[in-house]
């Protein structure tokens, strides 16, 4: 029986929200990808390729377990999971898939949905929860998976960061509650405070870019925000199309608050390191401040460079790791009372830049068209993934369509595809 | 007046801690996009370079060709700072 595997303070902080979720009808702090095959693979292929890996990582086919110190328990009997299961083409099937939960508990941290299309070709979604992998692990796990020629990665688990002495964590962790209750002068109110009553339907549309389109959005982000700017230009530019969301839903906020991910995997690093690797920045932004483009990138580029001169990345680090020093059913607690209230952040943003070359073609078919679609979001109830698939760009809204309804999130896509190309 | 060279060692030595992995080798040559330097690591290295010699890059500064590896970084510091 292999060893017990550690978290780290970002694992033990996915898993805490994928209980509360689930706790409340939801599918979980899961995330999916999806992407289209020019032709149908052999399920029997994909699943030898799905053993071997499970078989020499013992993280994948584990549960967490213990509640004063939680671990990922290998599993030697759970032969059910991973499932690997295949569909024929039916309308509402990618929505159902999409708010299927995992069986995490229970050991199943990952699924293939393999969906034989009418006129040929297949949709695979691979869905994962998210204490187990981050998005870019996730693209190289799939690389890995339906490539032989990928080599299998060495590194399982990351190796763990030198702790800084408890004092100085203990400082840092408090730079961040100050930070929340400088927000809290103007604090953001999301249309998501409806959230424990909310049905559990998540949607998602993906704003799709020629390779042209993405040329005129990256020139605007240089323009905006100077080389290798297209992320913070992303981020205003989805900042300003919330406000007006917002408004235009006759739910306006004083501010708007905005995570912006920032991976502190060490650069170079691409194996699939089966923890998450993501670290949580906070910006806020003023109605006022979101009139221009140029005004909010200009605000968004001020509050990053102050917070990385303040160590907030070190900060929101220090909060995770600490987070593992209390035990679980008090962390739930916390959790629930405070940060589940649809009052932390207004959107989920992600960027996940480019997706890994290696994912030209997954069990020998070729891939033509792929998705990021979004973690559960029961509040602030909308979010956007930017990422780029073949040189050409790809947004997905995702929504929940208690919060916004389908056509409000619909335009919303519009909108910040108009403004991305015409700041 | 500063060396680029000066500014190029300190660069390196601040990209190795801070930025890349440990077997990333970080030559002055070293393409950073390719190796994986983003807008994060971008700003992170703005910040280092602030903390170090007390000023911030101007945007218009911080190009392509500015960023195609740690000598052509060095050189646009060394060049900004010896005109102040």
């Amino acid at each position: 029986m292999p060893a017990d595997l550690p978290l780290n303070g970002c694992d033990y902080l996915m898993l805490g929200f994928d209980y509360e979720l689930r706790r409340h009808g939801y599918a979980g702090n899961s995330c999916q990808i999806r992407f289209t095959l020019e032709r149908a693979i052999s399920v029997a292929t994909l699943r030898q390729r799905v053993e071997l890996l499970v078989n020499r990582y013992p993280i994948l086919r584990a549960r967490p377990g213990g509640w004063f110190k939680t671990q990922w328990k290998p599993l030697t009997d759970a032969k059910a999971f991973p499932q690997i299961r295949i569909h024929v083409e039916q309308s509402g099937l990618v929505e159902r898939l999409c708010d299927e939960p995992l069986s995490v508990r229970d050991g199943e941290l990952f699924r293939f949905d393999l969906i034989e299309r009418s006129g040929g070709g297949m949709d695979v979604v691979f869905t994962w929860t998210h204490a187990l992998m981050d998005a870019p692990s996730a693209e190289h796990f799939l690389a890995v998976v339906g490539r032989e020629d990928v080599a299998l990665p060495a590194i399982t688990s990351v190796p763990p960061r030198p702790k800084k002495p408890l004092k100085e964590r203990l400082l840092l962790a408090r730079k961040n509650v100050e930070q929340l209750t400088e927000f809290c002068k103007a604090a953001p109110r999301t249309v998501g405070v409806r959230f424990p009553t909310a049905p559990k339907t998540q949607r998602y549309h993906v704003e799709k870019f020629s390779v042209e389109e993405t040329a005129r959005v990256r020139a605007n982000g240089v323009k905006l925000c100077g080389a290798l700017g297209d992320a913070q230009f992303h981020a205003a530019v989805a900042a300003m199309e919330l406000h007006r969301l917002h408004e235009r839903v006759g739910h306006p906020s004083p501010s708007y608050v905005l995570p912006i991910p920032v991976s502190f995997r060490p650069k170079g690093t691409v194996e699939p390191l089966f923890s998450n690797q993501v670290a949580m920045l906070m910006v806020q932004f003023l109605p006022e401040q979101l009139g221009t483009t140029s005004s909010a990138v200009g605000v968004l580029k001020t509050q990053l460079a102050q917070a990385l001169r303040e160590r907030r990345i070190d900060a929101g680090v220090a909060i995770t790791e600490l987070s593992r020093g209390m035990p679980f059913p008090l962390y739930l607690y916390v959790l629930k009372h405070h940060g589940l209230k649809g009052e932390i952040c207004s959107f989920f943003y992600g960027d996940t830049a480019n997706v890994t070359p290696l994912l030209t073609n997954f069990c020998g078919a070729t891939i033509t068209d792929f998705a990021h679609v979004g973690a559960t979001t029961p509040s602030p109830g909308i979010g956007a993934i930017f990422y780029y698939f073949a040189r050409a760009m790809r947004v997905t809204v995702f929504h929940l369509e208690t919060h916004f309804s389908r056509s409000e999130a619909a335009e919303f896509a519009a909108n910040l595809r108009k403004r991305l190309l015409e700041p | 007046m500063i060396a680029a060279a000066e500014i190029e060692t300190k660069l390196i030595d601040f990209l190795k801690r801070e930025v890349f992995a440990p077997d990333v080798a970080v030559t002055p040559e070293t393409d950073l996009v390719a190796a994986g330097f983003d807008s994060m690591s971008l700003v992170r290295m703005l910040v280092f370079i602030e903390t170090d010699y007390g000023f911030w890059i101007p945007e218009s500064e911080i190009t392509g060709d500015a960023l195609q590896n740690v000598r052509t970084l060095a050189e646009t510091i060394a060049r900004l700072l010896n005109a102040r």
